[in-house]
Protein backbone atom coordinates (compact mmCIF):
# COMPACT_ATOMS: atom_id res chain seq x y z
CA UNK A 1 0.00 0.00 0.00
CA UNK A 2 1.44 3.42 -0.88
CA UNK A 3 2.36 5.78 1.94
CA UNK A 4 -0.71 7.59 3.17
CA UNK A 5 -0.87 10.59 5.41
CA UNK A 6 -3.09 9.25 8.18
CA UNK A 7 -3.32 12.50 10.06
CA UNK A 8 -6.56 13.89 8.59
CA UNK A 9 -8.23 10.51 8.89
CA UNK A 10 -7.08 9.74 12.42
CA UNK A 11 -8.20 13.18 13.52
CA UNK A 12 -11.69 12.45 12.23
CA UNK A 13 -12.06 9.04 13.84
CA UNK A 14 -13.25 10.22 17.31
CA UNK A 15 -16.02 12.32 15.75
CA UNK A 16 -16.94 9.49 13.39
CA UNK A 17 -17.15 7.01 16.27
CA UNK A 18 -19.80 9.08 18.02
CA UNK A 19 -21.67 10.02 14.85
CA UNK A 20 -20.61 13.68 14.83
CA UNK A 21 -18.49 13.73 11.70
CA UNK A 22 -19.99 15.91 8.99
CA UNK A 23 -21.42 13.93 6.11
CA UNK A 24 -18.97 15.49 3.68
CA UNK A 25 -16.04 13.88 5.51
CA UNK A 26 -17.65 10.51 6.17
CA UNK A 27 -17.22 8.91 2.75
CA UNK A 28 -13.51 9.79 2.57
CA UNK A 29 -12.87 8.30 5.99
CA UNK A 30 -14.91 5.17 5.28
CA UNK A 31 -13.01 4.68 2.06
CA UNK A 32 -9.71 5.01 3.91
CA UNK A 33 -10.84 2.56 6.59
CA UNK A 34 -11.30 -0.20 4.02
CA UNK A 35 -7.56 -0.15 3.33
CA UNK A 36 -6.04 0.86 6.68
CA UNK A 37 -5.89 -1.68 9.50
CA UNK A 38 -4.36 0.74 12.01
CA UNK A 39 -7.19 3.22 11.55
CA UNK A 40 -9.72 0.41 11.92
CA UNK A 41 -8.08 -0.51 15.23
CA UNK A 42 -8.23 3.11 16.27
CA UNK A 43 -11.93 3.25 15.36
CA UNK A 44 -12.67 0.05 17.29
CA UNK A 45 -11.21 1.60 20.45
CA UNK A 46 -13.27 4.74 20.07
CA UNK A 47 -16.40 2.70 19.37
CA UNK A 48 -15.85 0.83 22.62
CA UNK A 49 -15.55 4.16 24.37
CA UNK A 50 -18.65 5.44 22.59
CA UNK A 51 -20.65 2.42 23.74
CA UNK A 52 -19.41 2.87 27.28
CA UNK A 53 -20.49 6.50 27.26
CA UNK A 54 -24.08 5.29 27.00
CA UNK A 55 -23.71 3.87 30.48
CA UNK A 56 -21.94 6.94 31.86
CA UNK A 57 -25.18 8.72 32.64
CA UNK A 58 -26.76 8.85 36.08
CA UNK A 59 -29.67 6.43 36.45
CA UNK A 60 -33.14 7.80 37.07
CA UNK A 61 -36.17 5.75 38.06
CA UNK A 62 -39.22 6.37 35.84
CA UNK A 63 -42.70 6.63 37.35
CA UNK A 64 -44.41 3.49 38.61
CA UNK A 65 -47.20 4.11 36.11
CA UNK A 66 -44.84 3.43 33.22
CA UNK A 67 -44.42 -0.20 34.22
CA UNK A 68 -48.19 -0.66 34.27
CA UNK A 69 -48.58 1.05 30.91
CA UNK A 70 -45.96 -1.19 29.37
CA UNK A 71 -47.68 -4.27 30.74
CA UNK A 72 -50.94 -3.24 29.16
CA UNK A 73 -49.30 -2.57 25.80
CA UNK A 74 -47.31 -5.75 25.22
CA UNK A 75 -48.72 -7.33 22.10
CA UNK A 76 -48.92 -11.13 22.06
CA UNK A 77 -47.64 -11.72 25.59
CA UNK A 78 -47.31 -15.36 26.62
CA UNK A 79 -50.16 -15.26 29.10
CA UNK A 80 -52.64 -15.03 26.26
CA UNK A 81 -52.42 -15.63 22.55
CA UNK A 82 -52.89 -12.79 20.13
CA UNK A 83 -56.34 -13.84 19.02
CA UNK A 84 -57.47 -14.26 22.60
CA UNK A 85 -56.22 -10.79 23.44
CA UNK A 86 -58.12 -9.24 20.58
CA UNK A 87 -61.22 -11.17 21.48
CA UNK A 88 -61.05 -10.25 25.14
CA UNK A 89 -60.49 -6.59 24.31
CA UNK A 90 -63.57 -6.66 22.12
CA UNK A 91 -65.54 -8.33 24.89
CA UNK A 92 -64.36 -5.73 27.36
CA UNK A 93 -65.25 -2.91 25.02
CA UNK A 94 -68.64 -4.48 24.33
CA UNK A 95 -69.27 -4.90 28.05
CA UNK A 96 -68.30 -1.33 28.77
CA UNK A 97 -70.46 -0.06 25.96
CA UNK A 98 -73.49 -2.09 27.03
CA UNK A 99 -73.11 -1.03 30.64
CA UNK A 100 -72.68 2.56 29.57
CA UNK A 101 -75.74 2.27 27.33
CA UNK A 102 -77.91 0.81 30.06
CA UNK A 103 -76.78 3.36 32.62
CA UNK A 104 -77.20 6.19 30.21
CA UNK A 105 -80.64 5.06 29.09
CA UNK A 106 -81.96 4.56 32.62
CA UNK A 107 -80.70 7.93 33.69
CA UNK A 108 -81.96 9.49 30.51
CA UNK A 109 -85.56 8.45 31.17
CA UNK A 110 -85.45 9.91 34.66
CA UNK A 111 -83.72 13.11 33.77
CA UNK A 112 -85.50 13.82 30.52
CA UNK A 113 -88.61 14.56 32.56
CA UNK A 114 -86.87 17.14 34.67
CA UNK A 115 -85.14 19.79 32.62
CA UNK A 116 -84.83 20.35 28.94
CA UNK A 117 -81.19 21.30 29.13
CA UNK A 118 -80.40 17.90 30.57
CA UNK A 119 -82.38 16.27 27.82
CA UNK A 120 -80.04 17.42 25.12
CA UNK A 121 -77.02 16.16 27.00
CA UNK A 122 -78.53 12.77 27.72
CA UNK A 123 -79.65 12.31 24.16
CA UNK A 124 -76.06 12.89 23.18
CA UNK A 125 -74.98 10.20 25.60
CA UNK A 126 -77.45 7.76 24.12
CA UNK A 127 -76.20 8.68 20.70
CA UNK A 128 -72.67 7.93 21.85
CA UNK A 129 -73.71 4.57 23.18
CA UNK A 130 -75.48 3.82 19.91
CA UNK A 131 -72.37 4.81 18.07
CA UNK A 132 -70.47 2.40 20.31
CA UNK A 133 -72.78 -0.46 19.50
CA UNK A 134 -72.73 0.36 15.80
CA UNK A 135 -68.96 0.52 15.84
CA UNK A 136 -68.69 -2.79 17.63
CA UNK A 137 -70.57 -4.40 14.76
CA UNK A 138 -67.78 -3.40 12.42
CA UNK A 139 -65.34 -6.23 11.62
CA UNK A 140 -62.39 -3.85 11.64
CA UNK A 141 -63.00 -2.21 14.99
CA UNK A 142 -59.83 -1.40 16.93
CA UNK A 143 -59.96 -1.13 20.69
CA UNK A 144 -57.30 0.87 22.46
CA UNK A 145 -57.11 0.47 26.22
CA UNK A 146 -56.54 3.55 28.35
CA UNK A 147 -54.55 3.10 31.52
CA UNK A 148 -53.56 6.22 33.38
CA UNK A 149 -52.95 7.02 37.02
CA UNK A 150 -56.47 8.27 37.66
CA UNK A 151 -58.34 7.07 34.65
CA UNK A 152 -59.11 3.92 32.73
CA UNK A 153 -61.22 3.19 29.72
CA UNK A 154 -61.30 2.31 26.08
CA UNK A 155 -61.19 3.99 22.71
CA UNK A 156 -63.19 2.35 19.95
CA UNK A 157 -61.59 3.20 16.63
CA UNK A 158 -62.91 2.41 13.19
CA UNK A 159 -60.42 3.80 10.72
CA UNK A 160 -62.44 2.53 7.75
CA UNK A 161 -65.43 4.67 8.72
CA UNK A 162 -63.29 7.36 10.35
CA UNK A 163 -65.21 7.04 13.60
CA UNK A 164 -63.93 6.96 17.15
CA UNK A 165 -65.56 6.85 20.57
CA UNK A 166 -63.91 7.57 23.89
CA UNK A 167 -65.21 5.74 26.98
CA UNK A 168 -63.50 6.70 30.24
CA UNK A 169 -64.27 5.64 33.77
CA UNK A 170 -63.73 7.41 37.07
CA UNK A 171 -62.17 10.46 35.48
CA UNK A 172 -61.68 13.16 38.14
CA UNK A 173 -64.17 16.01 38.38
CA UNK A 174 -63.06 19.43 37.16
CA UNK A 175 -63.51 23.00 38.32
CA UNK A 176 -66.28 24.90 36.55
CA UNK A 177 -63.77 26.81 34.43
CA UNK A 178 -62.00 23.71 33.15
CA UNK A 179 -62.63 21.04 30.53
CA UNK A 180 -60.93 17.92 29.25
CA UNK A 181 -59.66 18.53 25.73
CA UNK A 182 -58.92 15.71 23.28
CA UNK A 183 -55.84 15.93 21.05
CA UNK A 184 -54.91 13.84 18.05
CA UNK A 185 -51.15 13.32 17.77
CA UNK A 186 -49.65 14.05 14.35
CA UNK A 187 -46.52 12.28 13.03
CA UNK A 188 -44.54 15.50 13.38
CA UNK A 189 -45.44 15.68 17.07
CA UNK A 190 -48.05 18.39 16.62
CA UNK A 191 -51.53 18.13 18.09
CA UNK A 192 -54.94 18.67 16.50
CA UNK A 193 -57.89 19.38 18.77
CA UNK A 194 -60.61 16.75 18.50
CA UNK A 195 -63.17 18.21 20.85
CA UNK A 196 -63.62 18.46 24.58
CA UNK A 197 -65.78 17.05 27.32
CA UNK A 198 -66.58 17.24 31.00
CA UNK A 199 -67.09 14.26 33.32
CA UNK A 200 -70.69 13.15 33.41
CA UNK A 201 -71.76 13.65 36.99
CA UNK A 202 -73.22 10.71 38.83
CA UNK A 203 -72.07 8.18 36.27
CA UNK A 204 -69.25 5.69 36.27
CA UNK A 205 -68.38 6.30 32.65
CA UNK A 206 -68.13 9.28 30.39
CA UNK A 207 -68.46 8.80 26.65
CA UNK A 208 -67.46 11.17 23.88
CA UNK A 209 -67.50 10.78 20.14
CA UNK A 210 -64.25 11.98 18.63
CA UNK A 211 -64.42 14.05 15.51
CA UNK A 212 -61.71 14.73 13.01
CA UNK A 213 -61.65 16.46 9.66
CA UNK A 214 -58.78 14.19 8.64
CA UNK A 215 -58.68 10.42 8.55
CA UNK A 216 -57.55 8.85 11.83
CA UNK A 217 -54.90 6.97 9.87
CA UNK A 218 -53.05 10.28 9.66
CA UNK A 219 -52.52 10.29 13.43
CA UNK A 220 -50.26 8.32 15.72
CA UNK A 221 -52.36 8.47 18.84
CA UNK A 222 -54.61 10.46 21.11
CA UNK A 223 -54.20 12.35 24.35
CA UNK A 224 -56.33 14.28 26.81
CA UNK A 225 -55.29 17.33 28.81
CA UNK A 226 -57.00 19.65 31.24
CA UNK A 227 -57.64 23.02 29.60
CA UNK A 228 -59.50 26.23 30.39
CA UNK A 229 -63.21 26.23 29.53
CA UNK A 230 -63.64 26.96 25.85
CA UNK A 231 -60.59 24.94 24.90
CA UNK A 232 -57.06 25.79 23.83
CA UNK A 233 -55.29 25.93 20.48
CA UNK A 234 -52.57 23.62 21.78
CA UNK A 235 -52.09 21.56 24.95
CA UNK A 236 -51.28 23.76 27.92
CA UNK A 237 -52.52 21.87 30.96
CA UNK A 238 -51.94 18.62 32.79
CA UNK A 239 -51.91 15.50 30.64
CA UNK A 240 -54.45 12.91 31.82
CA UNK A 241 -53.37 10.16 29.46
CA UNK A 242 -51.92 9.49 26.03
CA UNK A 243 -52.33 6.34 23.94
CA UNK A 244 -50.96 5.26 20.59
CA UNK A 245 -53.19 3.89 17.85
CA UNK B 1 -23.20 -12.59 36.99
CA UNK B 2 -25.52 -10.16 35.19
CA UNK B 3 -24.59 -11.31 31.68
CA UNK B 4 -25.82 -14.92 31.73
CA UNK B 5 -29.03 -13.97 33.48
CA UNK B 6 -29.67 -11.29 30.88
CA UNK B 7 -29.12 -13.79 28.09
CA UNK B 8 -31.65 -16.18 29.56
CA UNK B 9 -34.16 -13.43 30.16
CA UNK B 10 -33.87 -11.96 26.69
CA UNK B 11 -34.27 -15.41 25.16
CA UNK B 12 -37.49 -15.80 27.14
CA UNK B 13 -38.63 -12.35 26.06
CA UNK B 14 -38.10 -13.44 22.45
CA UNK B 15 -40.62 -16.20 23.18
CA UNK B 16 -43.15 -13.65 24.41
CA UNK B 17 -42.56 -14.15 28.14
CA UNK B 18 -43.96 -11.09 29.89
CA UNK B 19 -42.44 -11.97 33.26
CA UNK B 20 -38.94 -12.07 31.78
CA UNK B 21 -39.62 -8.75 30.09
CA UNK B 22 -40.60 -7.17 33.39
CA UNK B 23 -37.51 -8.60 35.06
CA UNK B 24 -35.36 -6.84 32.47
CA UNK B 25 -37.43 -3.71 32.88
CA UNK B 26 -36.97 -3.73 36.66
CA UNK B 27 -33.26 -4.24 36.21
CA UNK B 28 -32.57 -1.55 33.62
CA UNK B 29 -35.47 0.93 33.59
CA UNK B 30 -33.51 3.45 35.65
CA UNK B 31 -30.52 3.20 33.29
CA UNK B 32 -32.66 3.67 30.18
CA UNK B 33 -34.68 6.47 31.74
CA UNK B 34 -31.52 8.17 32.99
CA UNK B 35 -30.20 8.25 29.42
CA UNK B 36 -33.44 9.42 27.79
CA UNK B 37 -33.84 12.12 30.44
CA UNK B 38 -30.23 13.21 29.95
CA UNK B 39 -30.83 13.56 26.21
CA UNK B 40 -34.32 15.04 26.22
CA UNK B 41 -34.26 17.03 29.47
CA UNK B 42 -38.05 16.76 29.79
CA UNK B 43 -39.48 14.13 32.17
CA UNK B 44 -42.61 13.51 30.13
CA UNK B 45 -40.81 13.16 26.81
CA UNK B 46 -38.16 11.03 28.50
CA UNK B 47 -40.77 8.68 29.90
CA UNK B 48 -42.33 8.28 26.47
CA UNK B 49 -38.91 7.53 25.01
CA UNK B 50 -38.24 5.02 27.78
CA UNK B 51 -41.56 3.36 27.04
CA UNK B 52 -40.79 3.21 23.31
CA UNK B 53 -37.38 1.74 24.06
CA UNK B 54 -38.81 -1.14 26.06
CA UNK B 55 -41.53 -1.75 23.47
CA UNK B 56 -38.74 -2.04 20.88
CA UNK B 57 -36.93 -4.44 23.21
CA UNK B 58 -40.10 -6.54 23.28
CA UNK B 59 -40.49 -6.57 19.51
CA UNK B 60 -36.79 -6.94 18.69
CA UNK B 61 -35.65 -9.39 21.36
CA UNK B 62 -34.95 -12.01 18.70
CA UNK B 63 -32.43 -9.70 17.07
CA UNK B 64 -30.25 -9.57 20.15
CA UNK B 65 -27.10 -11.68 19.87
CA UNK B 66 -25.36 -12.32 23.18
CA UNK B 67 -22.02 -12.99 21.48
CA UNK B 68 -21.99 -9.41 20.20
CA UNK B 69 -21.97 -7.95 23.70
CA UNK B 70 -23.93 -7.45 26.91
CA UNK B 71 -27.61 -6.56 26.89
CA UNK B 72 -27.39 -3.17 28.59
CA UNK B 73 -25.30 -1.36 25.92
CA UNK B 74 -27.57 -2.84 23.24
CA UNK B 75 -30.62 -1.57 25.11
CA UNK B 76 -29.06 1.84 25.69
CA UNK B 77 -28.12 2.10 22.02
CA UNK B 78 -31.81 1.69 21.20
CA UNK B 79 -32.70 4.24 23.89
CA UNK B 80 -30.24 6.81 22.53
CA UNK B 81 -31.60 6.40 19.01
CA UNK B 82 -35.21 6.69 20.21
CA UNK B 83 -34.41 9.77 22.28
CA UNK B 84 -32.45 11.50 19.50
CA UNK B 85 -35.27 10.77 17.04
CA UNK B 86 -37.72 12.30 19.49
CA UNK B 87 -35.41 15.28 19.94
CA UNK B 88 -35.44 15.91 16.19
CA UNK B 89 -39.19 15.35 16.03
CA UNK B 90 -39.80 17.91 18.73
CA UNK B 91 -37.30 20.25 17.02
CA UNK B 92 -36.05 21.16 20.45
CA UNK B 93 -33.16 23.50 20.92
CA UNK B 94 -30.11 21.70 22.22
CA UNK B 95 -29.43 21.99 25.91
CA UNK B 96 -26.26 23.98 26.44
CA UNK B 97 -25.91 23.55 30.19
CA UNK B 98 -25.20 20.54 32.36
CA UNK B 99 -28.22 19.64 34.41
CA UNK B 100 -26.88 16.74 36.42
CA UNK B 101 -25.77 16.98 39.97
CA UNK B 102 -22.75 14.71 40.29
CA UNK B 103 -23.09 14.62 44.06
CA UNK B 104 -26.29 12.64 44.06
CA UNK B 105 -26.28 11.24 40.55
CA UNK B 106 -24.94 7.83 41.43
CA UNK B 107 -26.31 7.35 44.89
CA UNK B 108 -28.43 4.40 43.91
CA UNK B 109 -25.51 2.53 42.42
CA UNK B 110 -23.36 0.54 44.80
CA UNK B 111 -19.79 1.76 45.05
CA UNK B 112 -18.38 -1.72 45.38
CA UNK B 113 -15.25 -3.20 43.91
CA UNK B 114 -17.22 -6.34 43.19
CA UNK B 115 -19.36 -4.28 40.81
CA UNK B 116 -16.38 -3.57 38.57
CA UNK B 117 -18.42 -2.66 35.49
CA UNK B 118 -20.56 -0.24 37.47
CA UNK B 119 -17.42 1.22 38.94
CA UNK B 120 -15.93 1.80 35.48
CA UNK B 121 -19.11 3.46 34.23
CA UNK B 122 -19.16 5.69 37.25
CA UNK B 123 -15.54 6.61 36.60
CA UNK B 124 -16.32 7.48 32.99
CA UNK B 125 -19.16 9.69 34.13
CA UNK B 126 -16.82 11.59 36.39
CA UNK B 127 -14.22 11.71 33.62
CA UNK B 128 -16.78 13.48 31.43
CA UNK B 129 -17.58 15.86 34.27
CA UNK B 130 -13.85 16.53 34.75
CA UNK B 131 -13.37 17.69 31.16
CA UNK B 132 -12.81 21.36 30.50
CA UNK B 133 -16.29 22.96 30.33
CA UNK B 134 -15.88 23.79 26.63
CA UNK B 135 -14.87 20.22 25.85
CA UNK B 136 -17.74 18.83 27.92
CA UNK B 137 -20.15 21.12 26.09
CA UNK B 138 -18.99 19.76 22.73
CA UNK B 139 -19.24 16.16 23.92
CA UNK B 140 -22.75 16.71 25.24
CA UNK B 141 -23.94 18.31 22.02
CA UNK B 142 -22.33 15.69 19.81
CA UNK B 143 -23.03 12.53 21.73
CA UNK B 144 -26.09 13.28 23.82
CA UNK B 145 -27.79 15.76 21.48
CA UNK B 146 -26.86 14.13 18.17
CA UNK B 147 -25.35 17.22 16.52
CA UNK B 148 -22.60 17.14 13.90
CA UNK B 149 -19.46 19.21 14.30
CA UNK B 150 -20.77 21.84 11.85
CA UNK B 151 -24.06 22.05 13.72
CA UNK B 152 -22.20 22.48 17.01
CA UNK B 153 -20.10 25.26 15.50
CA UNK B 154 -23.29 26.99 14.41
CA UNK B 155 -25.04 26.54 17.75
CA UNK B 156 -22.11 27.74 19.82
CA UNK B 157 -20.86 30.33 17.36
CA UNK B 158 -17.40 28.82 17.39
CA UNK B 159 -15.12 28.25 14.38
CA UNK B 160 -15.49 24.73 13.00
CA UNK B 161 -11.79 24.08 13.59
CA UNK B 162 -12.19 24.92 17.27
CA UNK B 163 -15.08 22.49 17.60
CA UNK B 164 -13.10 19.72 15.91
CA UNK B 165 -10.08 20.29 18.13
CA UNK B 166 -12.10 20.36 21.34
CA UNK B 167 -14.08 17.26 20.43
CA UNK B 168 -10.97 15.32 19.45
CA UNK B 169 -9.06 16.41 22.55
CA UNK B 170 -11.99 15.49 24.79
CA UNK B 171 -12.38 12.06 23.21
CA UNK B 172 -8.65 11.39 23.52
CA UNK B 173 -8.81 12.33 27.19
CA UNK B 174 -11.81 10.08 27.82
CA UNK B 175 -10.17 7.19 26.02
CA UNK B 176 -7.07 7.60 28.10
CA UNK B 177 -9.08 7.66 31.31
CA UNK B 178 -11.17 4.68 30.20
CA UNK B 179 -8.15 2.59 29.29
CA UNK B 180 -6.40 3.41 32.57
CA UNK B 181 -9.25 2.22 34.77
Amino acid sequence: MPDVDHTPFIENIPAYAIGALDSGDVSALESHLTTCASCRTELAEYRTLSESMLTAVPPKQPSAALRKRLQSRLPGAQKTSGSQVTWSFSRLALGLAVIALLVLNLLSFAQLRQVQSQQARLLKQVENAQVALAMLSSPNIQTVLISGENVSGTILLDKDRNQALLIVGDIPALADDQIYQIWLVKPDGGRDSAGWFRPESGQSYTTKTISSTQTFSNYLGLGVTVEPAGGSDAPTGQRIFKVDF
Amino acid sequence: MIGPDDSKLIAQVAQGNERAFLAIYDRYASRVHGLTLHILGDPMLAEEATQDTFLKLWSRARQYLAEQGPLLPWLLTIARRVALDRLRLEARRPMLSDTNDPDDAWQILPDSESMSEESRWRSLYFAVQALHPDQRKVINLAYYQGLSQSEIAEVLGWPLGTVKTRLRTAMEKLREDWNNK
